[in-house]
């Protein structure tokens, strides 16, 4: 449905995009991950129509988006970041002139604006003024007015950004339930929305696409590194039957701040790296800390930030790499200036 | 040209729906009402008219009262256009829809030109009025406002050009300004220079001399080609401009 192939931008001696090349199969969704900055928003915007790329190409449902760009832009419903909308319009308003103007035909045109209302959850508020709307109702006419013209290709940049936690649930629950009919492009930098709406993540770091795969492999990622325990007891043999445990690497204690009791010893322990399931090896050293007769107050497995995960896929992006592909992206360069 | 009427029919629910158009039509009508009352007041005292010299020649194009208000008000109407869409991110929206560009820019300029007829419409009632004391040459009326007409459109494209220059109205609006009032007293230098090509230069781009031109009754073609490919060559080159963008 979306074909990607070696698409760069530069912006004068910036390279936002460096060689990103991907597909997305109909039905599916697929959610564009990357910290801010990363080049989700300019990657997007060249796939809807806005930008131009450097090089590289983008074909929508078989249209070049170059050479037929009124053809592909009229596959794709597309939310840019923020939502820019026209304050003096009321909803309704708006939805009609975003209808007509992706030629919705005039028979349909009424349904097709009360369907997505519905859809985006803003028919109560139909005939208030845009520029009266709070940032959630914002964000679902601007979810309406990408799906006004039901197009085969959604696609949304960041559209949870800025919504209070049950708005982002509501967008979650209608992402997913859109994706029965359309094929779904979502971009965001928070790793729990990928895992409760996409089929798959493209995982983006600097303009490069570093990884991509199922959510299995996401997860995989996601694997907790290391976990914190605050312990009551003798806090030497507590570390000392810590470090006997085969999967435990490196034991650190954080200082006495972290403590909130004078008997009680916090640890932090990191996991090793051949240990996959680091939930198991928790339990294990619970179960066997309590065993030895401790009192365990808290166990805690380390959260694991979109950026140790950008880390670790860019250094083994980067090993990879290195065994005389080096050259590859320079090459890249020339050839787009 | 996909698209042209719905953003047609937007940007004119634009400026009407907010306060913008209105005050300055409202502006516009009240120098214009000041301008015709002068005039009124100045012939009402004259016993010899000459033929050529009637208050609708003097209010199409001898007095500054109505150049003002010529020259200020199509940059108004235009500052919006472009300027207003990108500064609240609104033109990633609308290119980004199955339109073309040329039917958006030409949209933008209709809608301007709606407006501009419309602030221009209540002034056909001095010529009503004038009927009522005296006999009205209608040819003069017609090739008046064809004037009228003629140096807006030229005026609205080339404002719309400047409002696709700058993310802020205000820029555009003193963008623009600077464009008509700059042609306008290049256009002046006719009566200033001696004959030699500085001359004929400044009495080819002239609006005064072709507004009293207008004001007389005579059409001439150079004014038309003139005022036509002023509006023409603008607008292309805002329909480049706003394709420019999508390679910056």
């Amino acid at each position: 449905m979306i074909v990607v192939e070696n698409l760069c931008k530069r912006y004068g001696s910036v390279q936002a995009v460096r060689d990103v090349s991907f597909r997305v199969d109909p039905k599916e969704v697929v959610g564009f991950l990357g910290p801010n900055g990363a080049g989700k928003s300019t990657t997007l915007r060249i796939m809807a129509g806005f930008l131009g790329a450097t090089s590289g190409r983008v074909r929508i449902d078989g249209h070049d988006i170059v050479e037929e760009p009124i053809a592909a832009r009229a596959c794709i419903g597309y939310m840019p970041e923020n939502v820019p909308l026209y304050p003096e319009m009321r909803v309704r308003e708006y939805l009609k002139f975003r209808a007509e103007i992706k030629a919705v035909p005039r028979s349909r045109r009424n349904d097709a604006i009360e369907q997505a209302m519905h859809d985006a959850r803003i028919t109560d508020h139909a005939d208030k003024l845009i520029g009266q709307l709070s940032k959630g109702y914002r964000q679902r006419v601007g979810l309406a007015d990408a799906l006004v013209a039901r197009p085969p290709v959604l696609i949304l940049d960041e559209p949870t950004a800025g919504l209070d936690p049950n708005q982002i649930r509501e967008v979650r629950d209608l992402v997913r339930s859109l994706a029965k009919q359309h094929t779904v492009l979502l971009s965001t930098h928070i790793m729990s929305e990928v895992e409760s709406t996409c089929d798959r993540a493209l995982v983006i770091h600097k303009g490069r696409l570093v990884g991509q795969g199922g959510l299995d492999e996401l997860r995989m990622l996601r694997r907790a590194g290391s976990a914190r325990f605050a312990l009551r007891g003798d806090a030497a043999a507590v570390e000392k039957k810590l470090r006997s445990l085969p999967e435990v690497g490196k034991v650190r204690r954080p200082g006495a701040a972290a403590a909130r009791a004078a008997d009680v010893a916090v640890f932090d322990v990191t996991w090793k790296d051949a240990v996959e399931d680091t939930s198991a090896a928790m339990e294990k050293a619970v179960a066997t800390l309590v065993g030895a007769g401790f009192g365990v107050r808290e166990a805690s497995p380390g959260k694991t930030s979109l950026e140790d995960v950008f880390a670790l896929l860019t250094e083994q992006q980067g090993r990879e790499d290195r065994p005389g592909n080096q050259d590859a992206p320079a090459d890249q360069q020339g050839a787009s200036s | 040209m996909k698209g042209f009427w719905p953003v047609f029919k937007r940007d004119l629910f634009a400026s009407f729906v907010t306060p913008a158009a209105w005050v300055m039509i409202v502006l516009f009508l009240l120098l214009q009402g000041v301008n015709f009352y002068y005039l009124v007041q100045h012939f009402v005292n004259q016993v010899d008219l000459a033929v050529d010299q009637g208050p609708i020649q003097w209010f199409f194009g001898e007095t500054v009262l109505f150049y003002l208000p010529l020259l200020m008000l199509p940059p108004a109407l235009t500052m919006r256009a472009f300027a207003e869409e990108r500064r609240a991110g609104t033109i990633e929206t609308l290119l980004t829809a199955p339109v073309s560009t040329p039917a958006i820019v030409i949209a933008k300029w209709s809608a301007a030109m709606v407006t501009y007829l419309a602030a221009w419409a209540p002034t056909l009632l001095y010529i009503i009025i004038l009927r009522r004391a005296g006999p009205v040459d209608w040819n003069v009326v017609a090739s008046s406002y064809l004037g009228v007409v003629l140096i807006g459109s030229a005026f609205l494209a080339l404002g719309v050009l400047m409002s696709a220059m700058s993310k802020s109205q205000f820029v555009s609006l003193v963008l623009a300004l600077s464009v008509t009032i700059g042609l306008f007293i290049l256009g002046i230098g006719e009566f200033i220079f001696d004959r030699g090509l500085a001359h004929d230069l400044c009495s080819y781009i002239s609006i005064w001399s072709q507004m009293s031109d207008f004001s007389k009754g005579l059409v001439d073609t150079r004014h038309l080609v003139f005022d036509l490919s002023l509006s023409a060559l603008p607008l292309f080159v805002t329909v480049r401009v706003v394709d420019a963008w999508r390679w910056g």
